[in-house]
């Protein structure tokens, strides 16, 4: 077990330095991309647009709301999109050597985690440059960003576990999660949809995490208990469905593919 | 000794669905909907310190799933596989590989792939590139390397890494000879640290001269167990029958290689080593050579020839009765058989003969039936003294001090 914990994080540094392999700018990109994304909603929304959110007093108000979401969401998509071919573009090895394959997709998660790390670390960066107030509530973005990683782990392992039954799932996968993704209050407030759509909300498990970054990034306000339990609920729910799957599935499966 | 290895009744079942939904559903409900495909059945052998074993077996027999399971690769369906050490399996070389980084990346990526430190390797990393030989090459990409570099440092890096138990399927067939060699002896030196080895392959010559006992698989049982030589001369009895059907059929039917007045006719031609009781013979063997011919006429004063030709078609050797002084009248509508007994002093590789019912001493007089390719042979292992090349010429070797005056 410790083994294949390490394995992973050396999988994990290994995907890090592979992925910018051969660019001229290297593992800048991984410092740059983050940067653009935060610079295009704040250029494009609260400079072209004009778009004003009158909740708080600033002028880059809407773009505080856009960027925890939208860096969550990066996040969380691209754990699931990759984890969930993830038994195929492994196929190979796990054929080949005695590799488990949830380290591998243990190693895709921990690279990720520490991507979103450092977006939201950016994120804050930004915040202080436009006057928000960063408090100590923000400490509570670590746990619920642990959490997420948890649940988008899960979410990921499980999908891949039927995409070998089902290859249809690999061209289905991207569309949901686009979908998924505009029933979110991500780019939009939640009170536009509150009203008229409660269940959206309430049903849609990303929605808890977003809201909770948002009141933190907006308000500095903490999470209230209530919030956390339904988080926590999610994500140990989704991960024991998950282990339970695996230990059920993965026999089979490494004889099909 | 000790026991390393212990596969207790090892059973793998393929199950083979119609669909994926259908394989989906019989995991989660009880409803049965497959066919079974038993890969391997009730499997059982230990494998102790030190120890070489081979397997053999035909195509299908089941070998590389009895690997894969002892790797850890696939789970079998009933049995238990018990390791005291290190498994590392050369399934296929490479694999774990990342063609973009360079070869000195490379094992450290392959190396904790299959079960090594980080220090580990940095301790080992200087004789990993020693003995792959690949020099400053160490330092491009995978991907500019050649087949066999890439081999090379595959199996450089899985020695180094100093199983307790070294799995290899049909590896050392890629690579040139110096290296197939070089192999060899790291396998043997390991052997004698105590490492053992399994060992997957066709190469019958190399079973015999690393193997301390070699199991043949048939149909996914244990068919044999045991010494390599009684082992190996019960797989090349097992290949013979399956040749059987296919050649007997190819002389009738292959006229292109027949050609004659046919007023006696060959119907028959079969070789068969006199210990191995099968047309894979050992190199010195004594083996039998039966011609069987069929005369429509009378005629007199003919010659039954025979050709032993190698893989290229080159003559290695061929006889007649008429050279060795034996007169041959033929009745219509006899048949007779003509016997060739001697020892088999050539090389190792496969053969064909040629046989020919002609008169006197070629078949440009009077060919009756000259047939190409009536039987082949394989000459695999040696015995008595091991020699290299296509014959045997037994030397009488002499050695002794010479006194300078």
């Amino acid at each position: 077990m410790k083994h294949n914990i390490l394995l992973a994080f050396s999988f994990a540094k290994r995907d890090f330095k592979e992925r910018y392999f051969g660019t001229g700018l290297g593992q800048l990109w991984y410092i740059l991309s983050p940067i653009i994304t935060i610079f295009i909603y704040t250029v494009i929304f609260s400079d072209f647009m004009k778009m004003k959110l009158n909740i708080i007093d600033n002028s880059y108000a809407y773009s505080i709301y856009l960027i925890p979401g939208l860096l969550a969401w990066t996040s969380f998509s691209t754990i699931i999109m990759r984890l969930s071919t993830s038994i195929f573009e492994k196929a190979n090895m796990i054929k080949k050597i005695n590799v488990p394959m949830h380290t591998f997709q243990l190693s895709i998660v921990i690279t990720e985690l520490a991507l979103f790390t450092l977006s939201i670390s950016f994120g804050t960066i930004f915040l202080l440059l436009v006057n928000q107030p960063v408090t100590f509530s923000f400490l509570w973005m670590i746990p619920i960003m642990l959490l997420q990683t948890v649940f988008a782990f899960s979410l990921g392992v499980i999908l891949s576990l039927f995409t070998p039954f089902f290859k249809d799932l690999k061209e289905a996968i991207p569309i949901v999660v686009q979908l998924w993704f505009w029933m979110t209050p991500i780019i939009y407030m939640r009170e536009m949809v509150e009203k008229k759509y409660p269940s959206l909300l309430v049903y849609n498990p990303f929605y808890h995490f977003v809201h909770v970054y948002q009141d933190i990034f907006l308000f500095a306000k903490s999470p209230a208990l209530s919030d956390l339990i339904t988080i926590f609920l999610i994500s140990f729910s989704t991960f024991i469905l998950a282990a339970y799957l695996y230990k059920k599935m993965i026999s089979t499966i490494k004889d099909i593919i | 000794m000790k026991k390393i290895l212990e596969v207790k009744n090892i059973t793998k079942i393929y199950k083979i669905y119609k669909n994926n939904f259908n394989r989906l559903k019989e995991i989660f409900t009880k409803k049965i909907c497959h066919k079974e495909f038993i890969s391997n059945k009730n499997i059982s052998f230990d494998l102790y310190e030190g120890e070489t074993l081979g397997i053999i077996g035909v195509n299908g027999a089941g070998k590389s799933t009895i690997l894969k399971i002892i790797a850890g690769v696939i789970e079998p369906s009933s049995g238990e596989v018990v390791r005291h050490g290190r498994v590392t399996a050369l399934l296929e070389l490479g694999t774990g590989f990342n063609h973009e980084m360079s070869g000195y990346d490379n094992i450290y990526l392959n190396g904790t792939l299959i079960g090594m430190s980080n220090k580990e390797i940095d301790s080992k990393i200087k004789d990993i590139i020693a003995f792959s030989e690949l020099g400053d090459y160490i330092y491009e990409p995978i991907k500019s390397y050649s087949s066999g570099m890439s081999m090379r440092l595959a199996f450089s890096i899985a020695i180094f890494s100093e199983p307790k138990i070294l799995i290899v399927d049909e590896a050392l067939s890629v690579g040139d000879a110096h290296f197939a060699a070089k192999c060899t002896k790291a396998l043997r030196q390991r052997k004698e640290q105590n490492m053992s080895i399994i060992y997957v392959s066709h190469d019958l010559n190399s079973l015999k001269l690393l193997c301390d006992r070699v199991i043949l698989l048939n149909h996914g049982e244990v068919a044999k167990e045991g010494m390599p030589e009684d082992v190996i001369n019960s797989y090349n009895f097992l290949i013979s029958k399956l040749n059987d059907a296919d050649e007997k059929m190819s002389i009738k039917d292959d006229n292109k290689n027949s050609f004659g007045t046919f007023d006696v006719e060959i119907t028959n031609v079969i070789i068969k080593g006199k210990d191995s009781n099968s047309n894979i013979i050992s190199s010195g063997e004594e083996a039998t050579i039966e011609v069987s011919i069929l005369s429509k006429k009378d005629i007199p004063n003919m010659t039954v020839g025979i050709m032993i030709r190698d893989r290229f078609g080159q003559d290695i050797f061929g006889t007649n009765t008429y050279h060795h002084k034996l007169n041959i009248d033929f009745k219509a509508n006899k048949e007779y058989v003509c016997n060739y007994k001697m020892p088999l002093n050539i090389g190792s590789g496969k053969y064909s003969i040629t046989a020919a019912v002609h008169s006197e001493d070629t078949h440009l007089s009077n060919c009756s039936h000259w047939l190409d390719n009536a039987a082949n042979f394989e000459i695999a292992g040696i015995v008595g003294e091991v020699f290299i090349g296509l014959c045997r010429l037994k030397p009488n070797i002499v050695f002794k001090k010479v006194d300078i005056k």
